[in-house]
């Protein structure tokens, strides 16, 4: 399961389309640190058509963290916005499209006594 | 504040210091300085030759900058100093103070002047709640600056403070010694930025930063033209202008602009403790305001909006459409030892949001935002049939899903006793209370609207009005208390009622739900003497088991609440009645300059003839700031339709006419007026008051 980042992103990918995202336009880039290494992830938002790629380009918004912290985030273990409050996920640019963005990330794994209806 | 504090705000960074403008925080001495729910400043005393100085004054300039006339010496009745200070300080990034020091003396004379500062960096819960710190504090000395630090893993918060003039750092504070002349002076602006710091990727805030006077002067141009912007109201009793007025320079202050909302405001909760958003009291709000500034309201529906709910989290009780309860920054929910990073239990807001949006457009036009925002008003009318319904029933009900920091009542009545049966006793979980599903209606009704003008599907539309009628329908034969005319304040789990008499009757009518036919028995219920105290409508009804003219929710007037039942009075056609409770609240305002407080008494306004203020009521509290607003436009009977305002004054006895000017909407700008009666034998009292004889 350490690779729950690459999967969120290639969902995101393959999906190609995110209700949640009508409406929004722009792009993030998600830096994700490992040691020395910096793995980049562009998203380009459509009103809710995503691209996913590595391109190395400028965006209107941009969050940056240690990848061990993201693949939680991917996994709903970790809260996003939590994580940006305590400065462990540094956020720049465009607010509005990354709250619109941490919409994507799901809730905590097991989640007691609540029923989706 | 009381107890003779001093606070000064910008957004939600605010001082709250001594009327000498010193800060010595404890546990039971609430004072700092405040920014992002955090304590930047908790120690900041100036002393001169090691003493602490006397008040004589201060000026409150505007509600971000103040003046402190001190003098040296302390513990005599007898002051004759020849030596004196002035402090003016300025809220911005951080705050900042320039100090004065006049010598009018022939000779000079020589001091020590010095200023203690430390930060304790406590969490606006912790002053509170009284919470021991995790992390820990740095403080060192950089480029003639002294910057105050904590640090918890990868959470960093700064205060860093610098002196124009040049005095000596240690880590406690400065010192200046200086010889000022005979009729001399000697100044400095000191400046304290806070800093939040994120894992060494955000830098500190460049030193002096948009702070100064230069903020201050452009935050009075805003001000200004605020006010220019809003409508002009003319009127024969002087009371009502100057409290109109009140209202709209304090709904300035507690205008609060979040990251995500693109430079632009929505209204805080109160000041000082709850400058952040609140779904529930931001949306009341920016309905109250919408006549006089409606961009409140849109930039409400875009916050809240982007923020809805989108996942089942337990903690923070979120569920896809639901839209936040409160948001805040501090270190408690970084470490999620709260959950308000944001919190979702909030009962009310999500058909709120729909209600507001439907209201917005009205006024204003603007279906372009309807459009913009119709995923997140459909995600809230799923809400209400979906994950809110959790009795099964084809009601709202709540139930909070953190047992351990999330809020048991999640209705606006949300201390622990203020949902109870006639016999005093409280019901158990789920509990649908009455007014949600009067929002819920209204939700409905309007959504029908939105869906059928706006979005172009008929089919929902279709569907939500028979929603609407049915859960009318229902409503009305489950809450209805037969014996005695009204609508129960709740159903149990079991689908009992919940019996007593509450204000939640007057919001019943606002919404829409009363049949015709029960309008008149529950307007009498809210004039009547259980409910009616003269100045407003009491929470819970006099008689009542758990009734307290001072209890939170259980006896008190809340202005807000009255507001709007007397919109909902108007709603069903009863003007007098709606014109009489207007009449008591702005009364009421009278007595606090023109800025109601949060709550205040049930007393009998016969018996005590001032309306006693609630302990700890906070103040000024966004949505009484917005009292006076709505009840200005219940007085005139202001309603949009098509591309019209129509106006029908029905004005309380005691104001002979009555002007809103300027009034914008999807008409451009436009003007209402309204004559009224004047009862010319009324006897002369030491204050012109309008509703003191009771109907």
């Amino acid at each position: 399961m350490a690779d729950a980042s690459t999967q969120f992103f290639e969902g995101l990918g393959s999906r190609g389309h995110e209700a949640h995202l009508e409406g929004a336009n722009g792009t993030l880039r998600i830096e994700l640190t490992n040691g020395k290494k910096t793995e980049r992830w562009l998203v380009s938002v459509d009103d809710g058509d995503v691209a996913v790629s590595h391109r190395n380009d400028t965006a209107d918004s941009t969050l940056r963290t240690r990848r061990d912290l993201f693949d939680g985030i991917a996994r709903g273990e970790v809260n996003a916005m939590a994580a940006v409050l305590r400065g462990a996920l540094a956020v720049e640019g465009d607010w509005e499209l990354i709250v619109l963005f941490q919409r994507l990330f799901p809730g905590p794994p097991v989640a007691n006594g609540a029923t989706a209806r | 504040m009381s107890g003779g504090l001093v606070q000064i705000l910008d957004g939600n960074t605010f001082v709250v210091s001594d009327d000498r403008g010193d800060i010595e925080a404890s546990l039971t001495d609430p004072t700092g300085l405040f920014s992002f729910d955090t304590r930047f400043l908790s120690k900041w005393v100036l002393t001169i030759d090691g003493e602490r100085l006397n008040a004589l004054s201060t000026d409150d300039l505007h509600y971000f900058e103040t003046r402190f006339f001190l003098v040296p010496g302390t513990g005599t009745v007898y002051v004759d100093s020849k030596v004196f200070v002035i402090r003016q300080r300025a809220v911005g990034n951080g705050f900042h103070e320039e100090l004065t020091i006049l010598n009018h003396d022939d000779q000079p004379v020589d001091m020590t002047v010095r200023i203690d500062a430390a930060s304790d960096f406590a969490d606006l819960f912790e002053v509170k709640d009284a919470l021991e710190k995790k992390g820990t504090y740095k403080t060192r000395i950089e480029n003639n600056e002294l910057v105050l630090g904590y640090e918890r893993e990868t959470f960093a918060r700064a205060t860093r403070i610098g002196s124009s003039a040049t005095g000596r750092i240690d880590k406690a504070g400065i010192t200046f010694k200086l010889r000022i002349e005979p009729h001399g002076e000697w100044k400095t602006s000191l400046d304290v930025v806070t800093a939040q710091v994120a894992s060494g990727v955000t830098h500190n805030r460049t030193k002096h930063a948009k702070n100064g006077r230069r903020g201050a002067s452009s935050m009075m141009t805003n001000l200004e033209r605020w006010l220019a912007a809003a409508p002009r109201v003319e009127c024969d009793w002087d009371s009502l202008k100057s409290t109109y007025r009140r209202s709209l320079v304090d709904l300035a202050a507690l205008r609060f602009s979040p990251p995500v909302g693109g430079g632009r405001s929505l209204p805080a909760a109160g000041l000082p403790w709850f400058m952040t958003m609140f779904g529930r009291d931001s949306i009341f709000t920016s309905l109250q305001a919408l006549p006089f500034t409606p961009e409140l309201a849109r930039t409400t529906l875009e916050v809240l909006g982007d923020w809805q709910g989108s996942r089942v989290d337990d903690f923070r009780d979120e569920d896809p459409g639901r839209i936040l309860h409160e948001l805040r920054y501090g270190e408690l929910p970084a470490f999620e030892q709260r959950p308000h990073s944001p919190y979702y239990g909030s009962a009310d807001a999500t058909p709120l949001y729909v209600v507001l949006l439907d209201e917005y457009e009205r006024w204003t036009g603007d279906t372009k935002l309807v459009r913009e925002r119709e995923r997140e008003a459909r995600a809230a009318l799923d809400w209400i049939d979906g994950y809110a319904d959790l009795c099964d029933n084809g009601y709202i009900s709540y139930k909070r899903r953190n047992e351990e920091t999330g809020l048991e009542n999640q209705c606006w009545k949300d201390s622990w006793d203020s949902i109870s049966y006639r016999d005093g006793r409280l019901p158990g979980f789920p509990r649908a209370t009455c007014e949600l599903q009067g929002y819920a209606y209204d939700a409905k009704v309007r959504g029908a609207r939105l869906a059928r003008s706006v979005w172009k599907d008929d089919a929902l539309a279709k569907r939500l009005e028979r929603e609407a009628a049915d859960l009318k329908r229902r409503f009305n034969r489950d809450f209805w208390v037969a014996d005695e005319g009204y609508f129960a304040l709740a159903l149990d789990a079991d689908g009992n009622q919940v019996d007593a008499l509450s204000s939640n009757n007057g919001h019943l009518l606002w919404s829409g739900i009363v049949d015709a036919s029960k309008a008149k028995s529950v307007a009498r219920h809210l004039m009547g003497p259980r409910l009616f105290s003269g100045w407003g409508i009491r929470t819970l009804a006099e008689g009542e088991g758990r009734y307290n003219p001072i209890g939170y929710h259980v006896g008190t007037v809340w202005p807000f609440d009255s507001s709007f039942v007397a919109w909902g009075l108007r709603r069903y056609g009863f003007k007098d009645e709606a014109a009489q409770v207007a009449a008591g609240l702005l009364d009421a305002a009278e007595f606090f300059e023109g800025r109601l407080p949060e709550a205040f008494g049930g007393y009998e306004r016969s018996v005590t003839r001032y309306p006693v203020q609630y302990p700890t009521a906070c103040s000024p509290q966004a949505w009484s700031t917005g009292a006076p607003l709505l009840l200005l436009r219940t007085m005139l009977g202001l309603e949009p339709l098509g591309e019209h305002l129509i106006v029908d004054p029905v004005l309380p006895a005691g104001i002979g006419h009555l002007e809103v000017l300027d009034i914008p909407g999807r008409w451009g700008r436009i003007d209402a007026f309204g004559r009224g009666r004047v009862d010319v034998d009324a006897p002369k009292g030491l204050r012109r008051q309008l509703g003191a004889a009771r109907a």
